[in-house]
């Protein structure tokens, strides 16, 4: 079976994140990137189905030079070879989506991951854009997989505390939801240096990507500072909780 | 989930300050590159985040215990010791002949500061299995290679040093634990040892203790040890028996508690086998292979814990409103709400000071494990020149962060108020986790004997050349940067005042008065650390100095507190040390009634 891993490096949500002087993006001099935390799931599915079921994993990814260590990231996590799509442009879905797929077209296919959303621009916009344009089923947020033959059975949280459940004839685009197969498993010391022995081929985005980039960021803006904390006044425990009611429902007005 | 250490600085230190990308190059380490060691990093992170740091206080509430004649640790532990076995690294600094991964020992040890940070409950139980395995890489048999390093290195099997003995803490010349030799080529052991870290639990097949004993023939004294590789079960045709090795007790400590310190007695069914490592009658220089490394790790876990404490108390400082301003004038403006107590001085001279210790704590512990790197990668007198190096830091890298770190703890706790004093906050479980680093692995004490009475005069004075010609290479450098001239200019100033007090001191030693020399040792270790640490941070100043970032200001600010806070008190220190009369071994015992 060949899988394909669609990855996107994010900066480590540790990262203290400071807006640039436009307004209209980060600052990246000092911003660590990783392997999305989303994408982590998605990996970790696509190594797991193929060490149960046979076959090879490619992870790919759409980005400029740095995003190659995304891909070592994922060669320590069970790929066995990537493809770096470099692009530089602005960060747009239906870019990115369409460079994928004119990539992934060339390449044997039969299970491809994308994952939920990046942690950075919060769009999960991808999975499903890429779908349509490779024409295949896509399925997403899916919290259970199954190999089936030449489907899959795929499961995914409803409202009400309910699954849907799918087969999917393969090819498929899945979007992997958090934990569909288990936490990621954690890069080791052997498989990071065997990592290194793995290829990664590096391509040039193919496409009129500039068209596509219709949405432009126009500001972003640091939510309001967390007020400090506040100590409720009251003689007792019965006349604190009845100033911290009245608080709760004339000042912060939640109740 | 709380911070407890910032991966920004580590990497900082790391590949900037260190450059740990220039020892690269070496062919030790060629596999290697930046990249990989990043995503070791990174992955160690976030095998601390999962599954160290939220365990934490639950194996203090939890504590290791004895239950029915067995040792009994948090259920985490089993979890932690298969994850560390599949991430590799147990061992990984071990030639790739030996199983290892050929890992620079410096990033073996940021690897641990991270998992130490965490949970310092945890890493003691890996740490010891991979100096056991160094250890028998370094002076085991093939045979003894064969039966026990892969068991090991998967972590499946625990390993241990065991040295003290209820009579002989210490005073290893003390050890009665004997070991005779039996036909088969092992030794008939008999005796007693305590204080034995992670030496059993239920979680691991076997531990595999290495133990000090005599062997008939040997003389008294420490000259007269021999190292035993003794199994608590032993293999014997294709099965694991009884070693005759009883864990009679686990004592209940007030720090640490999640992490298991036994008593193991052998020999008391007149079965338990041990197996000689190394030279007979000669091995207690290798089992100082493990204890030095050993101390590198309780340098690192006090360093780690101070980071911990640190970023817990900044966290309080940033939520907890009390009190208003000082105007000008004087006065505070009630009408106004209350500030953060992190904007009151006093509180940012607690935690600045925190911030120099931990940080300047773990400057050195990388200093120490990049001399143990470029020893390893050298030849002749360059590497003996950076073993020599490392043998000087080594009771300094012991010893600062175990004492300033515990200072730096209290002051954490102190940010804290009477908060800081209750369970419910996390502060007086470092408090009390890290109280024990100043005394494993050889107390401050004889950490300061070792600094004064060996290191600093051994080789004729030749190895603290070599570091004060280290220190001199970064104050040329700082030189160069106007900000940092004045301390480089007090750091000189301090290097001569040293220069002064050992001129001082060794006259002492020239007429045979050693005990007068070393009377104060502990005052001069505290001296001498100091020092060294005020040249990590400007070591760190320097580097920072050609940032422009918030992070690189920050430092540059850190280091200026820690001159002006710190590096001072070294002169009051001097006079002590300076002092005609030695009012500790003067006088009747009475002057203690």
């Amino acid at each position: 079976m060949n899988i394909i891993a669609c990855v996107r490096q994010t900066p480590d949500t540790e990262t203290v994140i400071k807006i640039n002087g436009a307004a209209n993006g980060i600052e990246l001099d000092g911003v660590k990137l990783v392997l999305g935390p989303y994408d982590e799931y998605a990996m970790e599915a696509a190594a797991q189905i193929k060490e149960k079921n046979g076959g090879e994993v490619t992870a790919i990814t759409v980005g400029g030079e740095k995003a190659a260590e995304t891909l070592r990231h994922c060669l320590a996590v069970g790929a066995d070879k990537a493809v770096h799509v470099q692009d530089t442009g602005a960060d747009d879905a239906l870019a990115i989506a369409t460079a994928l797929a004119n990539q992934i077209k060339k390449l044997p296919h039969d299970l491809i991951f994308v994952s939920n959303k990046g942690t950075d621009s919060d769009r999960g916009a991808v999975g499903p854009m890429l779908g349509e344009l490779l024409g295949l089923p896509y399925v997403g947020l899916v919290t259970e997989i199954e190999i089936d033959g030449g489907a899959v059975t795929v499961s995914r949280d409803v409202e009400g505390g309910s699954k849907e459940k799918f087969k999917v004839t393969l090819p498929a685009v899945i979007c992997a939801q958090k934990g569909v197969r288990g936490e990621p498993r954690y890069a080791s010391l052997p498989a990071i240096m065997k990592a290194k022995k793995k290829p990664i081929e590096t391509v040039a985005a193919e496409g009129d990507l500039a068209s596509l980039r219709k949405v432009e960021l126009e500001k972003l803006e640091y939510p309001p500072a967390r007020p400090p904390g506040r100590m409720v006044p009251g003689e007792s425990a019965a006349d604190k909780a009845k100033e911290l009611v009245r608080l709760l429902r004339s000042e912060a007005k939640v109740i | 989930m709380s911070q407890y250490l910032s991966m920004e600085t580590l990497n900082w230190m790391l590949f900037e300050v260190f450059r740990l990308g220039d020892l690269l190059s070496a062919p030790r380490f060629q596999d290697h590159d930046e990249p990989s060691l990043r995503l070791i990093l990174d992955s160690v992170k976030k095998f601390a985040d999962s599954e160290l740091y939220p365990v934490f206080r639950a194996m203090d509430a939890d504590p290791a215990r004895m239950v029915d004649g067995q040792v009994i640790v948090h259920p985490a532990v089993k979890i932690m010791l298969e994850r560390a076995g599949e991430l590799g690294l147990v061992g990984s600094t071990l030639d790739y002949d030996d199983g290892g991964m050929q890992l620079p020992v410096t990033l073996y040890q940021a690897l641990n500061f991270i998992a130490d940070a965490a949970n310092n409950n945890m890493t003691g139980y890996t740490g010891l299995t991979s100096g056991a395995a160094g250890l028998l890489c370094s002076f085991g048999s093939q045979e003894l290679k064969d039966i026990y390093l892969a068991k090991m290195l998967s972590n499946e099997w625990g390993g241990t040093m065991a040295l003290t003995e209820p009579q002989a803490g210490s005073s290893l010349s003390d050890v009665v634990t004997d070991a005779i030799p039996r036909d088969d080529g092992s030794y008939s052991v008999h005796g007693q040892k305590i204080w034995i870290s992670g030496g059993d639990h239920q979680f691991a097949e076997n531990f595999i203790h290495f133990t000090l004993v005599r062997v008939p023939g040997g003389g008294p004294g420490t000259k007269g040890i021999s190292l035993m590789l003794i199994p608590k079960f032993r293999p014997e045709n294709g099965r694991l028996v009884p070693n005759d090795v009883s864990t009679v007790g686990d004592f209940q400590k007030m720090g640490q508690r999640g992490y298991t310190t036994t008593h193991l007695v052998f020999g008391e069914k007149d079965d338990c086998r041990g197996w000689l490592v190394g030279t007979l009658h000669r091995c207690l220089e290798h089992m100082f292979y493990m204890m030095n490394g050993a101390r590198i790790h309780v340098g690192r876990h006090g360093a780690a814990i101070a980071t911990a404490a640190y970023y817990a108390s900044r966290q309080f400082a940033l939520e907890r409103p009390q009190g208003r301003r000082l105007q000008a004038g004087g006065l505070k403006d009630t009408s106004e709400g209350q500030t953060l107590i992190i904007n009151h001085p006093d509180v940012r001279r607690m935690l600045l000071l925190q911030k120099a210790i931990a940080e300047g704590s773990l400057a050195l512990i990388l200093q120490a494990s990049l001399y143990a790197d470029r020893e390893k990668t050298s030849k002749g007198e360059e590497a003996a020149r950076y073993h020599d190096l490392l043998e000087l830091l080594t009771p300094m890298a012991k010893t600062y962060p175990a004492e300033a770190g515990r200072r730096a703890v209290d002051q954490g706790l102190q940010v804290l108020g009477g908060a800081g004093f209750c369970d419910e906050y996390v502060l007086q479980q470092y408090y009390r986790d890290v109280r024990i680093m100043a005394i494993y692995e050889g107390t401050t004490g004889i950490q300061s004997l070792d600094l004064l009475g060996r290191k600093v005069f051994m080789n004729k004075g030749a190895s603290l050349k070599f570091l004060l010609a280290e220190i001199e290479a970064t104050c040329a450098a700082a030189a160069e940067v106007d900000e940092l001239k004045p301390y480089v200019e007090q750091l000189r100033e301090q290097l001569a005042l040293n220069q002064k007090v050992l001129g001082h001191l060794m006259p002492m030693a020239a007429q045979g008065e050693f005990e007068k020399m070393l009377s104060d040792a502990t005052l001069y270790m505290e001296f001498f650390s100091n020092l060294v640490v005020a040249w990590q941070w400007l070591k760190l100043g320097l580097v920072a100095s050609g940032g422009g970032s918030d992070f690189h200001r920050a430092k540059v600010h850190t280091m200026k507190f820690f001159f002006q806070y710190e590096l001072s008190k070294n002169s009051s220190l001097a006079s002590t040390l300076m002092q005609p009369q030695r009012l500790t071994i003067v006088g009747p015992v009475e002057v203690l009634d």
